[in-house]
């Protein structure tokens, strides 16, 4: 733990049931962690009752491990995190803290679309990754496949990963050639179920390769396979010997996540993983611990972080003082006086003002970049208490959520005692209210489940006056659709407020974004840009502000259903102001510019937008026809079906909201024989003929008024 | 008819007699107290006083809504009153264009207004002063405390030797108002040793004036609102001689303004 040299900072990241959990107790076991007994200590990962209770890993749990190769000891420090595409924010925030990315494949499935957005999200974050092919008993035992056969369907999943790796990694220059390959030894292949593994240098240390292991499956010979050739030290040698350790990684990866002036002493403390320097903690989880509390868990990028230590915690005024700090030995978390020193992973207590994403640093510096989670929230729930007494206690328990889980928002609404959570699926949200109930002993009442939709612009507007109460302000304003690159560009955190102006002015025109109107960005709000086109109006510099509130207002509740405005390019052409401070104030500018934009947003054709899925439906060929129509009878679109192994495959989209319930649909409709997954993809323009039935669905239920102004005739 | 009425300055004896009369013959009475308050009367002794109801309007009131005062005035006889002078550092003009864009007769009766005090009681010479400012209080805005546009203002009227007027921020809703010395206090941050004249209840039995440097200012109290502050520009010798015998200027605060 003292030597960077020996850590190795992990995650392990796969689809939902390729087996990381599964991996992650063998490597446990193997390590001496648990008792190795199978079916007994399985899951020891999942540490939440729901998680045991569904199967499936649902935070990113931390453990940290020691394993000898090569004559040295070696602490892993390793985050298993959820594969199901609701928890997808999880993975994200692991990725921060980590240096290497195992990917986990099951290979009778093939590399899935969750496969693919979590190495993505590690490429993204500079993570390196290392492929381990799960499940290979199953082409033997079940699917009976020859040596030929095994070898091609094998090299077909190395090939969709390595395909992957280029396109991410192609136009970067701060990483070589990151694929992976059997020679190389960054892939390895195994049954976590049964405990065995191999890649070549374990074949060449063990003389036992794939003819072997054929014969010995065949004749169920496991546990002799589990003996000779272990999985976890497979899995763990691969570690030690291909994933970067702290003092290599770190100065490949702070000036990716960090903007602060490269050259500076803190920058090189950083990058040097110096453990007498400054303390800089990036916070990626937070938890409750029944007794200790609220646990900041993180990577430690420089410094000792230690008991008793005072801390800045960034966005916050103040500072918090460490109660106490550990790791997660073994998952369970075990305090250390002498404190953790730079490039591990550790557990801090008292870091009150802390938040999932938050910079914790003895000195005041530039935060890190905010770790950007691809996928917004598009289903809504309400709960209210069933109670009037537990709703203090309520109300503290979804802002702790919120906390948590930054993919999670919470409305709080005192007055109607009714708060909203949103979150990334159906199962998302259900997990949070359970755990609401479970946990916190607190019964409460959920509505259904609401889609939660977008307004946007279909076409450029003409310019708009808003004039403020008073009459003495005026505002012109325009509004266009940005195209889809810039908006892609601003949700992948490629293009933000927080980052130097040249670099954002560079980043829009690489997404498309002309030279002149780029060097003037005012402000971004969610995915809308406001463009300052005017030129020297006196006083205009002291009133943008409450021009950005105005606006940040009129997008945050668009005019047709008060549902968030997306991918526009709003701007300011021209104003003209008042002379004193008070005569052009907020209740003067904000009315004026919200009305504006929403009047360019009328004139620019705005659109209801709802989100939509990738569906894909593995079934047999008898089934196949009652499956797709579960597609097509949602207003989906089947693109795809193909063969694969003895199953047919669907591929299609279908809007979520008319995917709530799928699941016990399909069921009944393939006789459970089928297995599907979803991943969210986006939001799509509603079909017209729908535009006016659903805004007025939602205006009902917001108790708006339920006509729409006149200039709306876009539909 | 929509008659304009200015209120003066303190309560409900500082409306001129023309004004009152015009109130006696009103068929209904309006008035706004987010621009300017009189602090020596009630909204009922106002009512009392001349022998109508009164009823007061927030800002929405007036600006969003005033469609049924226009419409009232198309017939009857109809009197808008703020305190001070009604189109003096107030947007009621949009009002009154409102009106005449509906063919209704207007008409404007002054009152005094807190200009006419910000001169008269300090002895600063009307020829003199330059662009007016208001302080706003500093959370009625993010960002910096003083906005930039007033100190630039207050920075070109001194650079031409002129005298700033400063309005002193009130937010009616919460019944708050700026006071000199909190306003001193927040322009002290450049403009230390910078003389200043704070004025306190102009137009009530007993006004206060006091000329020093904005620190010194920002360290006294002067009693109950409404106040405003004066930051002179060079000083004429007998607008000197004001200060000093009016607001007990100290002499070397005085000497680095003279010319």
């Amino acid at each position: 733990m003292e030597d960077p040299e020996q850590i190795r900072n992990i995650a392990i990241a796969a689809h939902v049931d390729h087996g990381k959990t599964t991996l992650t107790d063998n490597l446990l076991a193997g390590a001496g962690m648990i008792a190795d007994e199978g079916e007994a200590t399985r899951l020891m990962m999942d540490t939440e009752e729901d998680e045991q209770e569904r199967g499936i890993t649902i935070d990113a749990a931390n453990v940290s491990m020691t394993h000898e190769y090569e004559e040295d000891n070696h602490l892993i420090n390793l985050i298993d995190t959820p594969g199901h595409v609701d928890f997808g924010g999880d993975v994200t925030r692991a990725m921060r803290a980590v240096d290497g990315a195992l990917v986990v494949v099951d290979a009778v499935e093939g590399a899935m679309p969750q496969t693919e957005t979590v190495v993505r999200q590690a490429l993204r974050e500079g993570v390196k990754p290392a492929l381990f092919i799960n499940k290979v008993d199953r082409l033997i035992s079940e699917l009976q496949e020859g040596p030929q056969e095994m070898q091609q369907r094998l090299m077909d999943v190395i090939g969709d990963v390595n395909e992957l790796i280029r396109g991410m990694t192609e136009n970067r220059d701060d990483i070589d050639d990151w694929t992976v390959s059997v020679e190389d030894g960054t892939v390895a292949f195994g049954s976590a179920l049964y405990k065995w593994g191999v890649s070549a240098p374990s074949m060449q240390r063990t003389g036992i390769g794939f003819p072997e292991i054929i014969e010995m499956e065949r004749n169920d010979k496991r546990m002799e396979l589990h003996e000779q050739t272990p999985l976890s030290d497979v899995v763990l040698d691969m570690v030690a010997e291909h994933f970067p350790n702290p003092l290599a990684a770190q100065p490949r990866r702070i000036p990716r996540v960090w903007r602060g002036e490269a050259d500076s002493d803190l920058a090189r403390q950083m990058e040097g993983v110096d453990d007498d320097g400054e303390v800089v903690f990036m916070v990626t989880d937070i938890s409750m611990d029944p007794h200790a509390g609220e646990i900041a868990t993180g990577r430690l990028f420089s410094g000792t972080i230690k008991q008793g230590q005072e801390l800045y915690v960034s966005g916050t005024v103040g500072k918090n003082r460490v109660q106490s700090v550990g790791i997660f030995m073994g998952g369970e978390r075990e305090e250390l006086d002498r404190g953790v020193p730079a490039g591990n992973i550790a557990a801090v207590t008292g870091l009150r003002d802390a938040i999932a994403g938050s910079t914790v640093s003895s000195v005041e510096m530039t935060p890190f970049e905010s770790i950007e989670h691809i996928s917004e929230p598009v289903i809504t729930k309400s709960v209210e208490a069933q109670s009037m007494d537990d709703l203090p206690k309520l109300i503290e328990t979804l802002q702790q959520v919120a906390k948590e889980d930054p993919t999670i928002r919470v409305e709080i609404n005192e007055d109607t005692g009714e708060h909203l959570i949103s979150g990334q699926g159906e199962l998302h949200l259900e997990v949070i209210t359970q755990r609401i109930q479970k946990n916190q002993g607190i019964p409460v009442q959920t509505g259904e489940p609401i889609v939660v939709f977008r307004e946007s612009a279909q076409s450029n507007s003409r310019e708009v006056e808003g004039v403020s109460p008073n009459r003495h302000n005026k505002f012109y304003i325009t509004v266009e659709p940005l195209s889809n690159d810039i908006v892609d560009a601003i949700k992948r955190g490629e293009v933000s407020m927080d980052m130097p102006e040249l670099e954002r002015r560079e980043a829009l025109q690489d997404a498309g974004m002309g030279k002149d109107t780029s060097q003037e960005v005012e402000h971004i709000h969610g995915t809308n840009i406001l463009i300052d086109d005017t030129k020297g109006i006196q006083h205009l510099n002291e009133t943008m502000e409450l021009v950005i509130e105005g606006l940040e207002e009129a997008l945050d509740d668009g005019p047709l259903a008060n549902e968030p405005v997306q991918g526009s390019l709003l701007r300011l052409h021209d104003a003209k102001l008042h002379e004193d401070t008070i005569h052009r104030g907020p209740a003067q500018v904000i009315p004026a510019v919200r009305d504006a934009v929403h009047r360019a947003l009328i004139d620019a054709d705005i659109k209801l937008l709802e989100p939509i899925q990738d569906v894909r439906i593995d079934v047999p060929s008898a089934h196949m026809g009652s499956a797709s129509g579960e597609i097509q009878g949602r207003r989906g679109r089947v693109d795809d079906m193909f063969q694969e192994g003895d199953l047919m495959v669907i591929e299609g989209i279908a809007p979520v909201e008319e995917m709530i319930g799928f699941s016990s649909d399909i069921r009944s409709a393939t006789e459970g024989r089928a297995s599907w997954n979803t991943e969210n993809a986006g939001f799509r323009v509603l079909s017209d003929n729908l535009q006016r039935e659903k805004i007025m669905g939602i205006r009902e239920r917001k108790g708006m008024k339920l006509e729409l102004p006149a200039s709306v005739d876009q539909f | 008819m929509l008659t304009f009425i200015g209120l003066g300055l303190y309560d409900e004896e500082s409306i001129t007699v023309d004004g009152r009369a015009a109130l006696e013959d009103a068929d209904r009475a309006i008035a706004e107290f987010y621009t300017s308050h009189l602090v020596g009367a009630t909204v009922a002794e106002l009512s009392a006083s001349h022998g109508i109801d009164i009823e007061v309007r927030d800002r929405a009131g007036v600006e969003q809504d005033p469609e049924d005062v226009l419409a009232a005035a198309e017939n009857d006889h109809v009197a808008f009153l703020t305190a001070g002078d009604t189109m003096i550092s107030t947007t009621h003009v949009d009002l009154r264009l409102r009106a005449i864009d509906r063919g209704i007769d207007t008409r404007v009766i002054h009152g005094v207004t807190a200009q006419t005090a910000a001169s008269g009681l300090t002895g600063l010479q009307n020829y003199r002063f330059g662009k007016s400012v208001t302080l706003p209080f500093p959370d009625a805005r993010g960002g910096d405390a003083v906005p930039g546009s007033v100190v630039e203002s207050i920075e070109a009227n001194r650079e031409r030797g002129l005298h700033t007027l400063v309005y002193l921020d009130i937010n009616a809703s919460r019944d708050e108002y700026m006071t000199a010395d909190v306003a001193a206090g927040l322009l002290t941050e450049g403009w230390t040793d910078t003389l200043g004249v704070a004025v306190a209840r102009a137009g009530g039995p007993e006004p206060v004036v006091a000329a020093d440097t904005l620190s010194a200012l920002a360290a006294r109290e002067f009693g109950d609102p409404l106040h405003l502050l004066v930051i002179p520009g060079d000083l004429h010798h007998i607008e000197s001689d004001a200060l000093s015998a009016l607001g007990g200027a100290p002499a070397d605060a005085l000497a680095a303004r003279e010319r």
